[in-house]
C-alpha cells in the first residue's frame, strides 16, 4: 500500500511442518514488514501456533527457512534470535519479583547494572506497573500478569515480539481494554508484532496486515478492511464477522440464483479476477449493507422480497433472518426508525431486502486453495456463517 | 457426638506422643534400669557420649543416609526430568520400574541384593549399604521431585530460551529454584528412610560397618540400657530442628508435590 515498503523483519519461504503423516504447516511464504502489527488469525488447529513456534526457533520447518532482518536463522536455536515471545501463560518465573521477572532477560546477556536498572524500569513504565516491581506474579491480577509479560518481552528491544493469544485468559471486558493498550504499547515501542489469534475482532481491531490461516494454509494476506470488504476465498468471508454467502451462477453478466433469480453482485469486479459466464459462485453480503425494506411495495427494483422468519433485538441494532424464496438472508438492521417499524411487524411479515451491486462480493463457490477442506467450515448452504468457525 | 470425637481425637495425639514423651523423661533417669525412676540426672548423656561402640555406628548410619540420599535425589531428579519434560517411549514401564521397590516386601530386597553382590563379588560394607538403601529411597525421591516438576508450567524453559539462556542458566536460573524444595523434601525423606532402615541393613552392612538400627536391635537380647533413650532424645531434637528449619507449611505443601510459590 505504501509507496516504499518497510523492509522486511520476517521472511518465510517455502515453510512447511510435518509431525508424522500429518502435514501441519504446508510450504507457504510470507513476508512481514519492520515495525508493523501483523496478526495470524485462523481457528484451532489452522498451524498458526506452530507456523509461530517456527519463528521463534521451538520447533524446526521440515522444511523451508526463516529469515530476520535479511538473514537466514533457520538453524540459529531460539536464545539466539533476535526476538522475544510472550507466552498464552504469560511463563512468569514465579520465584522471581516483578523486577526480575523483567530483568531476567538483561541479567542473562549481562548487562551493566545501571543501564539494566533505567530499562527495567522504562518497560514497567511502559506497561504502567512502575510501582509493582517487588511483587510476585502471584500476587498480581491477570491482567497485571499480562503486562509484566509484555514487558519482559520488550525490555531486551528485540526486532519481533510474537504474541500467542495473549488475551485469552482475561475476561471480555479487560480484554477490549488491552486491545487498546497493546497497539499504543506497539507504537511507543515500534517493534514489530506478530499477533496469533483465532479471535476475529482482536485481529481486526489492533492489526496493520492479517494473515487468515485455514488447514496449514495463508488463504490471504491484507488489511483489515480489505480482509473485510474483500475477501478472498469463501473461507475468509464466513471467517471473519458473519456473512450471507448466496449460491448463485454467473450468467450474461447477473449473479442468478436457483429461487430468487437475479441478485445485485459485482459481477464487473469478479470478472478482473477471472470469473466470467458460466462459474459457479457464491455472492458474499455482509449483514450490515443488507437494508430491510418493512413495506415491499416501496422497494426498489431489484429487491428480493421474503418474510421474517426470526429476530433478535441486541439493543443497538436488530439481527433479522429473512426467509427469500429459498434463501435464509441475515440482515442487521440499525435500532431507530427502521428498528421502529421492524419491532411494529410480526413474524411472518412480508418485507423485501436489497443491497447495492457493491455489496455484492462474488467468491467462487469452491475454494482454489485449500479445495473442499473450507466448504466443511464454511457453512454449505445459502444460510449465513455467524461468527464463521469462531472457536 | 462432638464431644465423643473430640475426646477421641486427643486420645490418637496422647497414643502417637506418649512413648516420645516417655523416652525424654526417661533418657534423664537417673536409675540403671528403665523401669524404675530414681530422680533427675545426665547420667546417660555422659555414657552415651563415651560409648564408642554405639557413636561408630552413629556415624556409619549417619554417612550412608547422607550418601544414599545424595544419590537417590540426584538419579530422582533426572529420572523424574526425564519421565515429566520429555514424552519418553515405554514412559509408564519406566515409571513403574523405579517405583516397584516400593512395593515389593523389603526382605524380598535384601535377600536378592545380597545374591547380586556376593554373585559379583563385591564384599558385604560401605558400598553395599549405600546401593541398597539408594534402591529402596529412590521411588520415593523420584515420586516427590516429579510432583513438583509435573506442576510447573512447561513453557517456562522455552521462556528462559526465549530470552536468551542456555540450557545452564535455565536450570540455575529457573528449574532449580522452583523445584529446590522439592529437592530438599526428596532428600530428607530419602535420609530418613535410610536412617531408620534395619532389613536391608541386614542383608548389606558387613564386619566394621553395623548402623545403629542393627546395633540397637542386637541390643535387645541383651537388655536396652538407658543410654538409648539419651540417643534417642537427641534424634527427636534434631528432627524437629530440621523440621522447623525447613517450616511445617513448607514441609506439608513439598510432601503434597506443590512448586514453591513463595
Amino acid at each position: 500500500m505504501t509507496e516504499t515498503p518497510a523492509p522486511v523483519a520476517v521472511r518465510l519461504r517455502g515453510i512447511t511442518k510435518t509431525f508424522g503423516s500429518n502435514t501441519v504447516v504446508r510450504p507457504l511464504d510470507l513476508d512481514i514488514r519492520d515495525g508493523e502489527f501483523f496478526s495470524i488469525l485462523g481457528p484451532s488447529g489452522c498451524g498458526k501456533t506452530t507456523l509461530m513456534r517456527m519463528i521463534t526457533g521451538f520447533e524446526s520447518p521440515t522444511d523451508g527457512s526463516v529469515e530476520l532482518a535479511g538473514r537466514d536463522v533457520s538453524k540459529v536455536p531460539t536464545r539466539d534470535r533476535d526476538l522475544n515471545m510472550l507466552f498464552q501463560s504469560y511463563a512468569l518465573f514465579p520465584h522471581l519479583s516483578v523486577y526480575e521477572n523483567v530483568a531476567f532477560e538483561l541479567r542473562v546477556r549481562r548487562t551493566p547494572k545501571a543501564e539494566l536498572d533505567t530499562r527495567v524500569r522504562e518497560a514497567l513504565e511502559l506497561v504502567r506497573l512502575a510501582d509493582f516491581g517487588d511483587r510476585k506474579p502471584n500476587e498480581l491480577s491477570g491482567g497485571q500478569r499480562q503486562r509484566v509479560a509484555l514487558a519482559r518481552a520488550v525490555v531486551g528491544r528485540p526486532a519481533v515480539v510474537l504474541l500467542d493469544e495473549p488475551l485469552g485468559a482475561l475476561d471480555q471486558k479487560l480484554r477490549k481494554e488491552m486491545q487498546f493498550e497493546l497497539k499504543r504499547m506497539q507504537r511507543e515501542v515500534g517493534i514489530t508484532f506478530i499477533y496469533v489469534t483465532h479471535d476475529q475482532e482482536e485481529a481486526l481491531t489492533m492489526s496493520d496486515r492479517i494473515a487468515v490461516m485455514s488447514e496449514g494454509r495463508v488463504l490471504q494476506v491484507a488489511s483489515p478492511i480489505d480482509i473485510y470488504d474483500a475477501p478472498a476465498s469463501r473461507f475468509v468471508a464466513g471467517f471473519i464477522g458473519s456473512c450471507n454467502l448466496i449460491p448463485a451462477r454467473l450468467e450474461a453478466g447477473r449473479a442468478v440464483t436457483s429461487g430468487a433469480g437475479a441478485i445485485p453482485a459485482d459481477t464487473a469486479e469478479a470478472a478482473t479476477r477471472g470469473l466470467a459466464d458460466g462459474a459457479e459462485v457464491v455472492v458474499a453480503v455482509r449483514p450490515e449493507r443488507v437494508t430491510l425494506h418493512a413495506d415491499p411495495a416501496a422497494a426498489p427494483a431489484g429487491a428480493v422480497r421474503g418474510v421474517i422468519s426470526a429476530r433478535v433485538f441486541l439493543g443497538d441494532e436488530w439481527t433479522v433472518h429473512v426467509d427469500a424464496q429459498g434463501l435464509t438472508l441475515t440482515v442487521q438492521v440499525p435500532s431507530g426508525e427502521t428498528g421502529a417499524a421492524l419491532a411494529a411487524l410480526a413474524d411472518g411479515a412480508e418485507v423485501a431486502v436489497s443491497w447495492t451491486t457493491a455489496a455484492g462480493r462474488i467468491l467462487p463457490a469452491v475454494d482454489q486453495t485449500s479445495g473442499d477442506a473450507a466448504g466443511a467450515t464454511a457453512t454449505v448452504t445459502a444460510g449465513p456463517t455467524s461468527e464463521g468457525a469462531a472457536a | 457426638m462432638d464431644r465423643v470425637v473430640a475426646w477421641a481425637s486427643r486420645l490418637v495425639f496422647v497414643f502417637l506422643y506418649l512413648p516420645i514423651a516417655a523416652l525424654i523423661v526417661y533418657s534423664l533417669n537417673a536409675s540403671d534400669v528403665n523401669y524404675r525412676w530414681e530422680g533427675v540426672s545426665l547420667r546417660w548423656y555422659a555414657e552415651l557420649f563415651a560409648d564408642r561402640m554405639l557413636l561408630e555406628t552413629l556415624r556409619t548410619s549417619l554417612i550412608v543416609g547422607l550418601l544414599a540420599a545424595l544419590l537417590a535425589t540426584a538419579l530422582g531428579f533426572l529420572s523424574s526430568m526425564a519421565l515429566v519434560r520429555f514424552r519418553v517411549k515405554g514412559r509408564g514401564a519406566f515409571l513403574g520400574a523405579i517405583l516397584i521397590p516400593l512395593i515389593v516386601p523389603e526382605i524380598v530386597l535384601g535377600v536378592s541384593l545380597l545374591t547380586v553382590f556376593s554373585t559379583v563379588g563385591v564384599p558385604a560394607g560401605f558400598l553395599t549399604l549405600v546401593l541398597g538403601h539408594t534402591v529402596i529411597t529412590l521411588p520415593l525421591a523420584t515420586l516427590v521431585q516429579m510432583g513438583a516438576m509435573s506442576s510447573l508450567d512447561p513453557s517456562l524453559p522455552d521462556a528462559a530460551a526465549d530470552l536468551g539462556a542456555g540450557a545452564f542458566t535455565t536450570f540455575r536460573r529457573v528449574t532449580f529454584p522452583l523445584l529446590r524444595p522439592a529437592i530438599l523434601a526428596a532428600f530428607l525423606l530419602s535420609f530418613a528412610t535410610s536412617f531408620g532402615n534395619i532389613v536391608i541393613s541386614t542383608f548389606t552392612s558387613g564386619v566394621g560397618t553395623t548402623t545403629l538400627p542393627l546395633r540397637i536391635y542386637s541390643q535387645l537380647k541383651t537388655g536396652l540400657t538407658p543410654e538409648l533413650n539419651a540417643l534417642g532424645t537427641l534424634l527427636v531434637v534434631l528432627t524437629l530442628a530440621i523440621i522447623l528449619i525447613v517450616g511445617v507449611g513448607q514441609l506439608r505443601r513439598i510432601l503434597a508435590g506443590g512448586p514453591d510459590q513463595t
